[in-house]
């Protein structure tokens, strides 16, 4: 539903480079995490993909136009690091957010965010003000706002790194339930390598600053998954390749 | 009654017992400071001139600061969203908030005429300051983060505005609005004392005071006093109502 492409895509600010010149073709439908050690441009990168950002040089398409086209069709939906829900919004006006904005562009087939907000377990939580809710609960609405949108295209930025180690469990099952067998494109940055491998088709690793890809690591773990795939041997040894690519990126 | 209301009623008796004592003990001559109990005997004496003339006073208050909210609601967006025009209006509006006010009443009043419009003119332009000051700051403390979300779906300019910066701004205003309640009637009083137009409470206090009727004095200042303390508990209901969201207005550990 949503390919991404990136041709010799460059990103500066200033003198600073942040993006190396770097090619890549996502599929669509495909779950992928970007991995890399803080500041090293994984939110630049996203940014730009998301048409938030311009490209400093190179090319991006999105669904064969550039990124800005895009977002101003609402085809790209975001999960911020902080949830950013609106203080003065109940938890069911939040998730409706990104649907009560540019509305002449929503789609016609859209999941009713009260639906999903029930699946995410917030059923009983509709009508109350965000300070009510754990960080995990209000993560779980940021990531109904976006879904909500049923966008082609899926961006979160390290949405869990601010969670318990607990609360990122469930939210890696839940978010694997939510998004499979949905044609979704998902682009998901992070620096946990569980995560990565937990959720991922494909992931992405990055070495520090400038971007430049170390690693462009398959996971062909079974789906639907749930918590027992990370008991798997096959997912440790996923892990342990993915932490390897990590450290030659780091000593590169 | 519960303890919320009561706490404040008993610290209000306390104070105009304490006030009826000092002047009943004789140590205030009665034209300096009336007894409450003698300016309330008064005021219900005379209830329908008070009545009218706080009408007028509230009228003059009321829409005077409504007005300057606006003002400072269209100056503060602009300001909080260029800097050369916010860099260009902020001596100004500093200028209007250091001047006193009272200096400038009578040329007001020759340039617009008498009654009502310096009233309002002067009210509104007094409070306008701290208002757009307020929306500045208010706006410019709007969730980064959300505003990010925004953009990711190419929201418009005014639905950032009306979406986010404004209600983002609510805290501060309400906080400023708490102080302009004081200058807005303070300025409909000393107009209403000048503009020639004979309405309102300022008006009865300035008659009163060249005339030295000390009763009809007192009770202008005592009507005063009640309509800043009614204003300022109206304004704590909307508040409550309108931030019901917001921390301030939870349930605080002591
Ligand atoms: N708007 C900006 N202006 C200047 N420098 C920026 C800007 N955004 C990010 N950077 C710099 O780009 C680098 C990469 O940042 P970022 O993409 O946030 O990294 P990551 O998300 O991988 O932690 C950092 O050194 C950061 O300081
Ligand atoms: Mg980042």
């Amino acid at each position: 539903m949503s390919r991404i492409v990136l041709r010799d895509l460059t990103k500066q600010f200033g003198e600073l480079a942040v993006v190396d010149p770097l090619s890549l073709d996502i599929e669509a439908g495909q779950f992928v995490s970007i991995i890399g050690p803080s500041g090293c441009g994984k939110t630049t990168l996203v940014r730009v993909i998301a048409g938030l950002e311009p490209a400093t040089g190179g090319e991006v398409e999105v669904d064969g136009a550039a990124p800005i086209e895009a977002r101003t069709h609402k085809r790209v939906a975001m999960v911020p690091q902080q949830p950013g829900l609106l203080p003065w919004r109940t938890v069911r006006a939040n998730a409706r957010l990104l649907l009560d904005v540019n509305r002449s562009t929503n789609p016609v087939d859209a999941v009713a965010p009260e639906t999903l907000l029930d699946e995410v377990g917030l059923g009983a939580f509709l009508d109350v003000f965000p300070h009510e809710l754990s960080g995990g609960m209000q993560q779980r609405v940021a990531l109904v706002r976006a879904l909500a949108l049923h966008a082609p295209l899926l961006v979160m930025d390290e949405p869990f790194a601010a969670l318990d180690e607990i609360t990122r469990a469930e939210m890696r099952v839940m978010l694997n339930r939510l998004v499979e067998g949905k044609g979704v494109t998902v682009l998901f940055v992070t620096h946990s390598i569980t995560e990565a491998v937990a959720l991922s088709d494909r992931v992405l690793v990055s070495s520090p600053r400038p971007t430049r890809l170390i690693a462009d690591i398959a996971i062909d773990l079974d789906r639907p998954r749930s918590a027992e795939v990370e008991d798997d041997p096959r997912f440790v040894e996923l892990c342990a390749e993915v932490r390897h690519a990590l450290h030659r990126g780091m000593n590169a | 009654m519960n303890k919320r209301l009561l706490a404040p009623v008993v610290g209000i008796l306390v104070f105009l017992g304490a006030w009826e004592v000092l002047v009943r003990a004789g140590h205030v001559r009665p034209f300096v400071l009336r007894a409450p109990s003698r300016i309330v005997r008064y005021l219900t004496q005379h209830p329908s001139g008070y009545a009218s003339a706080a009408w007028v006073t509230i009228q003059h208050a009321s829409i005077g600061t409504l007005i300057a909210l606006l003002v400072a609601l269209l100056f503060g967006s602009a300001m909080a969203a260029s800097e050369f025009f916010e860099h260009a209006a902020q001596p100004v509006l500093t200028l209007l908030q250091v001047t006193p006010f009272v200096a400038y009443i009578a040329s007001v009043v020759l340039w617009i005429g008498s009654g009502t419009k310096p009233a309002l003119f002067i009210v509104a332009l007094v409070c306008m300051p701290a208002f757009t000051f307020a929306t500045v700051d208010g706006m410019r403390s709007a969730d980064p983060a959300t505003r990010e979300l925004l953009a990711s779906v190419d929201a418009a300019r005014w639905e950032v505005l009306w979406r986010l910066r404004l209600p983002s701004a609510l805290p501060s205003l309400f906080t400023t609005a708490r102080y302009n309640v004081g200058l807005a009637l303070i300025a409909a009083y000393l107009v209403e004392g000048g503009n020639f137009a004979d309405e309102g409470l300022g008006s009865i206090g300035r008659r009163a005071a060249s005339l030295n009727q000390g009763d009809a004095l007192w009770s202008a200042i005592f009507a005063m006093a009640l309509l800043g303390t009614i204003s300022l508990v109206l304004l704590s209901l909307l508040q409550r109502v309108a931030m019901r969201w917001h921390v301030s207005q939870r349930r605080q550990l002591r």
